[in-house]
């Protein structure tokens, strides 16, 4: 690569995102911190992290028109990652405190674990991800060395179990309960867990991710 | 030992480098004796030690307020640990939870056998509280935070293998995650832990410590502060040492599930 891969990462000021920032540099991207409404055209990938609230972040995404930013990227049909809470923001609404409406981009309603018979209520630690399509091109040998049944870090007290098969190209389990992991229609991919603490495993990840969209 | 006579092994960010690289799955921080002499520079030793990890990091020691856990989280870690804070200030932790999230929010308990009674203590194991360990774990989850690390200072150090009374009590009235810290002489004692108790991970310290410090001290020339009488006599009685790639091969061996 000649050029650096320019990833531009929303802050909404209610997560930490140093450690994404720290996750794309060590993976040979550039990074700009996105923190007010800007045009995203230049930008290879917009990434959407996030910990903490949905309410809270939706909030925060509508006072600052960020969200503007994020809708261009995703009607331009941008190259776009959602992390963790980023990836629940995506869906149509979530059942934290009462219903909060979300982005909408992915189809589904995002539920707490506690109505549900699983193992851990909030979820902290590894899980493995069972990818069930490919999300990314890379040598097959490779992904079932590496990636496929391997294991990610989770934290989570709420999920999205997709309803529509065709964009659900990971799953997880919490006890019995089955939840989407990974989810990717066009352009966009989301996870679940944190491919920024996820060791190894996740550094790879997030760097076919970035290498296959500069191809 | 039981959380007393600290020895100086070398530099923080050079252990939790190497534990990274050999595939750790957390790494936890720990100034033992912040709160004990009040102090407070957890931020910038945060900053440097997160800066190539890429595992979640748990910072401790000495945390008082919630823009304490701010600073923190700001310079890299993912989730701080409160111990004499929580039993001073209850209100404190409900505030943290409902600020930053039950998962950023874990509570160290360290805990004692006086008799036939385990004990809460604080400023690191010095000071004697009156409450009831198992009493406090489940006052702890009503408080909502998300992880307790349950430290035995009995056995801490001494290389007396855990507490497998302590964490199966413990284990079975606790439903959120929670962590065994003391006690650790060889890959077997983890593999009982995990056996005997329904723990979610266990905290090794001087196992590791030992087994890569030689290696690391090298890698920086400058003297270091502190008691380090051992290092120079190479005292290494009663203490046993392997390595993070070598337990996570015997405890695959023995089909305990992990990554």
């Amino acid at each position: 690569m000649i050029n650096k891969p320019l990833i531009g990462i929303i802050d909404i000021s209610i997560n930490n995102i140093l450690s994404i920032k720290r996750a794309f540099q060590n993976i040979g991207s550039k990074v700009i911190v996105i923190d007010e409404q800007r045009n995203v055209e230049k930008f290879d990938i917009i990434v959407l992290p996030g910990v903490g609230a949905y309410h809270e972040a939706m909030k925060k995404l509508r006072d600052t028109k960020l969200i503007l930013s994020i809708e261009q990227a995703l009607n331009k049909n941008k190259s776009f990652l959602g992390i963790c809470l980023g990836m629940q923001l995506l869906f149509e609404e979530s059942e934290e405190f009462g219903l909060t409406k979300g982005i909408g981009f992915f189809k589904g309603k995002v539920k707490n674990f506690n109505k549900f018979n699983v193992e851990k209520q909030t979820f902290i630690g590894w899980n493995r991800v069972k990818f069930s399509k490919k999300i990314i091109s890379m040598p097959k040998k490779y992904i079932e060395k590496n990636l496929l049944n391997s294991a990610f870090y989770f934290v989570h007290s709420f999920f999205v179990n997709c309803e529509n098969k065709e964009i659900e190209t990971g799953t997880s389990y919490n006890g019995k309960l089955n939840f989407s992991s990974i989810v990717k229609k066009d352009k966009v991919v989301a996870f679940q867990f944190h491919p920024e603490k996820s060791g190894n495993n996740g550094l790879i990840l997030l760097k076919s991710m970035v290498k296959n969209i500069l191809q | 030992m039981h959380l007393e006579g600290l020895r100086v092994l070398g530099y923080p960010e050079f252990f939790a480098q190497k534990y990274f690289e050999e595939n750790i799955d957390e790494i936890i921080f720990q100034d033992v004796v912040a709160s004990l002499y009040k102090r407070n520079q957890l931020t910038s030793l945060t900053n440097k030690i997160s800066k190539n990890i890429f595992v979640p990091i748990t910072v401790g020691g000495g945390i008082r307020n919630v823009s304490d856990i701010k600073e923190i989280l700001i310079n890299g870690a993912d989730r701080v640990s409160i111990n004499t804070a929580a039993v001073n200030d209850k209100k404190f932790i409900k505030e943290s939870v409902k600020v930053f999230g039950s998962s950023t929010i874990t509570i160290t308990i360290e805990s004692s056998k006086v008799g036939e009674r385990y004990k809460v203590y604080t400023d690191s194991g010095r000071t004697e509280t009156n409450i009831n360990t198992f009493e406090w774990i489940k006052e702890v989850q009503d408080m909502g935070v998300g992880e307790i690390i349950l430290t035995s200072i009995n056995n801490e150090g001494t290389g007396k293998g855990f507490d497998l009374n302590l964490y199966e009590k413990a284990s079975k009235i606790c439903n959120i995650s929670l962590l065994a810290h003391g006690g650790t002489r060889n890959s077997e004692d983890i593999y009982k832990l995990f056996i005997n108790t329904d723990i979610d991970g266990a905290i090794i310290a001087s196992a590791f410590h030992y087994n890569y410090y030689k290696e690391l001290l090298n890698k920086k020339k400058i003297s270091l502060r502190g008691s380090t009488n051992f290092l120079v006599n190479q005292d290494f009685k009663n203490i046993f040492f392997f390595g993070v790639k070598d337990l996570k091969k015997y405890l695959k061996s023995k089909n305990i599930s992990i990554r």
